[in-house]
């Protein structure tokens, strides 16, 4: 489950937010009124408010816009600059040779760019392939894994009566107030003891047989799902997997898709059980490899900046991609 | 007939449980148990543990380097949940206004919260560097950022403001978006200027947001890891960025104590339910009043 | 649409498949040393030092063209998260079969029954290792593992071009912390600080907040800074496995060094050394510092990196002369090995001396084992680089590294309170009293 659910500060970890207010196997919606998705919120131009206001005396009415105009621009395009120079600086710094970066002040391009970094990042006993191969995979297996599991629990919380079932899935929401913290002694002495400390399952089993978040979200979406349709089926003499596997899961791709990307980010990110479960190089993940470049080439900023952004790389080229889904996964899991 | 159908759905029931439920047990409950039974020992990884009682908790609450991450634990999130609510509010309302190219600018807001804590952490580790850093050289200062015991954990708070705001700005501008546009035109015949209609009208309607916002913000904060321990890997100077989360680390797998650490997660445990009931009830009841 | 969606459904399950299969497996596999397919058995080695890792990846092609059946590798972990790793792999079982050790961390492997003991089965070899080694690594009466690395002394690497042009004279410097009329060392060095100005530090317009050249690597370097001015002061740091650092003679090195830095400002601010011990060495190779004091460990970086000239020069003299803490590393088999006898033969072959002098051969390290030094000594000699006084500085008075057997835990408290010690804000006196309480609380647990 996701005990050490990686939680990169402000994933939608959601604490006692969800088990409390929701209570054992309340029906409920969400602990509160669920505002509309982002995605679907406030598209350029529609909003209400402040637009229609210049009606009374046109000329000072539309200057006083203007000038907000001016101002709001001035300061969203400041958050801009602010938001993105970190990570036009370092990636700059990534594409300068060390002489360059030691005698030239910090913000200058890199003229002329060099690779350098990356060659050396790639080659010999650093070789960087190696973390992004295994990170892929724990990705690869979480999301498989995770996914799989998380559905059939959430069907049988959602579809399917069994004694016990509140109380189990009352048990479900409390684990996720258990912060990844406290888990993280115990479970590195269950590994260690069980001789499974850096291995490929070391790093996977603690997530891979499903998430309570995951499970919760899913439970929700399943319930949402009318009745009838599957009723319908099961008149048909469609067995319970036949169900899921046909009526229930397709109907529920937006779910599952947001599930994935957040699965994929965490994972991706996750640095705490690796650095703390793996050791050496076999099982090193993007972070640990990019923390411990670090601390051993202490200093030597162009090589570590050329680490960070091969490590953020994938997940931006990914956002770029599907930024818009990100977007509203992030709405969805906030508020379901 | 209609028992043995109910049995085999029950059995179906459990079956798809069945692994998920394993996790559960071995990956939470059962860590659970262990952390509590590693409380009462003293273990230091090499020599066998050994039973000591309550001896770990009376160590701990006696060690002013645990009190201290108590502490600077609490300012962290101090510092970062008010200011980091604010601006994402703020950023929310600057967007919600719908001026052409907002869309694009809420995308950008969110890319540092989709990067790795950890890398981050380095990037900015690299640009509050005294000698060859950036920061230093647009501000043409010498400062040492990282090791100055009062610059140091605002500057980690900065960092961390930084890589969430976009995210919390996204929840604020769908909570916006959600304001019934008759509220803000019967403010506005009430002759309320934006300004009033933000704070009378606006805000509270806000308060599912802030509620969630402020949750999550808070426990995510209680933990923060990642980004602190790539900025400043030995607690920082004189400790000032030494949270819970990386106290409890160095506890564990620098000094060895295992005993002693699970004391310490033990307390964060016992710290981040008290905080999550508290704000329960307080937003509830707001909430339950709001509503009705 | 169903049938779509069926498709996707069947892609899914292949892609978990796959994943399955492609499942346990990394690219730098390279820790199987449990991989004993064909009566092939893996020796793992780890190791901290990149240069010796070279090496030894050579020396050990020789040792499996002698040995068929046993593959060497070796595997680097940075030092400065080295000691942390290893004792989780220790405890976990997954250490390597081999692992280098120094004198400061072995104590609590050895009493705990993690290390294999060096046995009869070494006496042959034993009276060709450094003796100060074979001392440092015994106790209880049995040796805990092969020498390897012994570092020599410490002295001063001076950049040529800097020092002449500053027209000091850096092969006979003295410093005195309570005579400043015998104090050539400061006045050499504040000579070699140079601020954007040109202008140096002993000069009354010297702009300290604008320097471009610092004249020494004053820092927090318990082996080539503080270890050495303490037992040239004749202080000391550890009495037995107490701490006593807090007596005069020491504070009156630490103040010496902490006014280096903070009141003549010949070296950089702790604030970028404290938490980056090759801030100064890549300082030095940069051109950027006149006089860099180290040992032999950084002579394979330094002349590979530099790009002037440079020599090297005896340490200064203080008080009681020039007192050098000595070091030495150790190779130790991993008590638990599935490979008793390969990692013991894989041991053998490191304390002897053809195994040895691959450490010595491209001028990395100087290895422990005393017949295989020629080959270091050539390779500087080839290269026209004097490096004798390393040696001269371990043939003199010496002060040991410090030991305990819970030596990590006691750093860990040390640490912090130095750090602020060396950035100016806590008073020495006072802060190297509170360090070495929190110190001896560390190691007596």
């Amino acid at each position: 489950m996701t005990f050490p659910e990686p939680s990169g500060p402000g994933l939608p970890e959601p604490g006692g937010l969800v088990p409390v207010s929701t209570g054992p196997g309340a029906a409920g919606p969400g602990p509160v009124a669920p505002p509309p998705a982002v995605g679907s919120a406030p598209a350029p131009g529609t909003t209400s408010g402040s637009t229609t206001t210049a009606a009374r005396t046109p000329s000072s009415g539309r200057s006083a816009r203007l000038l907000l105009n001016v101002l709001t621009y001035a300061i969203l395009a400041g958050g801009l600059v602010l938001t993105l120079a970190p990570f036009v600086l370092s990636v700059m710094t990534a594409f300068k040779s060390p002489g360059q970066f030691a005698s030239q002040p910090a913000l200058t391009v890199p003229a002329p760019a060099t690779i350098e970094n990356f060659l050396q990042l790639f080659s010999g006993d650093r070789n960087f392939w190696a973390p992004i191969v295994v990170t892929a995979q724990v990705v690869l297996v979480a999301v498989v894994g995770q996914l799989g599991f998380s559905v059939l629990a959430a069907y049988a919380f959602a579809r399917i009566q069994f004694p016990l079932r509140d109380a189990l899935f009352w048990v479900y929401l409390a684990t996720m107030m258990v912060p990844q913290v406290v888990t993280i002694i115990p479970l590195y002495t269950l590994f260690s003891q069980l001789g499974l400390r850096n291995t490929f399952w070391a790093l996977v089993l603690p997530f891979v047989f499903g998430s309570p978040y995951a499970i919760f979200l899913l439970r929700e979406y399943f319930r949402s799902i009318p009745e009838d349709l599957i009723s319908a089926a099961r008149l048909d003499g469609a067995g319970t997997l036949r169900i899921l596997f046909s009526i229930v899961l397709p109907l529920s791709r937006p779910i599952l898709a947001t599930l994935t990307i957040i699965t994929v980010v965490s994972h991706w990110n996750n640095f705490l059980w690796p650095l703390i479960i793996t050791s050496g190089r076999t099982w090193q993940t993007v972070t640990v490899a990019t923390a411990g470049l670090q601390s051993q080439y202490n200093g030597n900023w162009t090589l570590v900046m050329a680490a960070t952004t091969i490590a953020m790389a994938p997940l931006l080229v990914l956002f770029a991609i599907f930024q818009r889904n990100i977007i509203s996964s992030i709405a969805i899991t906030g508020f379901k | 007939m209609a028992s043995k159908l109910a049995r085999r759905e029950a059995g179906i029931g459990y079956l798809l449980l069945a692994p998920s439920l394993f996790g559960i047990l071995a990956f939470l409950v059962l860590p659970i148990l262990v952390v509590i039974w590693l409380s009462l020992n003293s273990w230091d990884l090499l020599s066998p543990a050994r039973y000591v009682g309550l001896d770990n908790f009376a160590h701990v609450f006696a060690d002013r380097a645990f009190l201290r991450s108590l502490g600077v634990t609490l300012l962290f999130v101090l510092l970062v949940i008010p200011v980091q609510t604010a601006l994402g509010l703020f950023a929310a309302t600057l967007l919600s206004r719908g001026l052409p190219g907002s869309a694009f600018l809420r995308v950008i807001y969110v890319i540092p919260w989709i990067c790795a804590p950890l890398a981050l952490g380095v990037v900015w580790k690299w640009i509050f560097a005294p000698t060859g850093g950036a920061l230093n050289a647009v501000l043409g200062a010498n400062t040492a950022w990282l090791s100055d015991p009062v610059l140091a954990l605002p500057a980690v708070a900065a960092v961390s403001i930084w890589s969430q705001v976009g995210y919390v700005t996204l929840f604020f501008m769908a909570g916006l978006a959600a304001v019934p546009d008759q509220l803000l035109d019967a403010a506005r015949i009430d002759g309320a200027n934006a300004w009033q209609t933000f704070w009378q009208v606006k805000l509270p309607l806000l308060r599912p947001t802030m509620f969630f916002v402020l949750v999550t913000g808070v426990i995510s904060s209680f933990q923060a890891f990642d980004t602190i321990y790539a900025l400043t890997p030995n607690g920082g100077p004189q400790g000032s960025t030494d949270v819970i989360a990386t106290r409890i680390y160095a506890e564990a797998f620098q000094t060895f104590n295992l005993g002693r650490a699970s004391v310490m997660a033990l307390v964060l445990f016992a710290v981040l339910v008290l905080v999550t009931l508290a704000q329960q009830f307080y937003f509830r009841k707001r909430i339950t009043y709001d509503l009705s | 649409m169903r049938h779509l969606w069926r498709r996707g459904a069947a892609a899914a399950a292949g892609v978990a498949a796959m994943a399955l299969a492609v499942t346990a497996c990394s690219p730098a596999a390279e820790n199987n040393s449990s991989s004993s397919n064909s009566g092939n058995t893996t020796v793992t080695v780890r190791l901290w030092d990149e240069q010796v890792q070279k090496a030894y990846d050579t020396s050990f092609k020789q040792f499996e063209s002698e040995n068929p059946g046993i593959t060497v590798k070796t595997v680097l972990e940075p030092y400065s998260t080295y000691f942390d790793k290893l004792r989780t792999d220790v405890s976990g079982g997954n250490a390597d079969d081999i692992f280098w050790v120094s004198s400061s961390y072995f104590a609590p492997y050895a009493d705990n029954g993690n290390l294999m003991e060096i046995g009869s089965a070494f006496d042959a070899a034993k009276s060709g290792w450094v003796p100060a080694a074979v001392d440092q690594y015994t106790r209880n009466g049995k040796l805990w593992g092969v020498p390897q690395l012994t570092d020599g002394g410490i002295a001063d690497y001076y950049n040529k071009d800097l020092v002449a042009k500053a027209g000091v004279d850096v092969s006979n410097l003295e410093w005195n912390p309570t005579d400043p009329s015998k104090d050539t060392f400061l006045k050499a060095a504040q000579k070699l600080t140079l601020d954007a100005n040109g202008k140096t530090a002993d000069d009354p317009a010297f702009d300290a907040n604008n320097i471009v050249q610092y004249g020494f690597n004053a820092s927090q370097d318990l082996q080539a800074i503080y270890y050495n001015f303490i037992g040239s002061n004749g202080g000391a740091f550890q009495d037995g496995e107490k701490f006593v650092f807090a007596n005069d003679q020491s504070v009156q090195a630490f103040q010496y060094i902490v006014d280096l830095i903070n009141k003549y400002h010949v070296a950089p601010s702790a604030a970028d050394t404290n938490d980056n011990g090759d801030f100064l060495r890549d300082q030095f190779i940069q051109g950027k510092v006149a006089l860099f004091q180290s040992g032999t460990y950084n002579l394979k970086n330094v002349a590979d990196g530099a790009k002037f000239d440079w020599a090297v020069a005896p340490m200064p003299a203080g008080p009681k002369g020039r007192v050098s803490v000595v070091n030495n590393i150790i190779a130790a088999g991993n008590a638990k090995t599935a490979h008793q006898d390969a990692t013991q033969k894989v041991l053998q072959w490191l304390g002897s001396k053809d195994g040895a002098e691959f450490i010595g051969a491209e001028g990395a390290a100087v290895p422990a084992v005393t017949d295989a030094q020629g080959p270091y000594e050539k390779f500087w000699q080839n290269k026209n680089i004097d490096v004798s006084q390393f040696a001269k500085a371990a043939e003199g008075t010496t002060i040991s590294a410090p030991v305990g057997s819970n030596y990590g835990a006691a750093a860990n408290a040390w640490k912090p309170i130095f750090n602020e010690i060396f950035l100016g804000r806590t008073p020495v006196k006072e802060g190297l009293k509170q360090a070495q309480d929190a110190a001896n609380a560390a190691m007596g647990k």
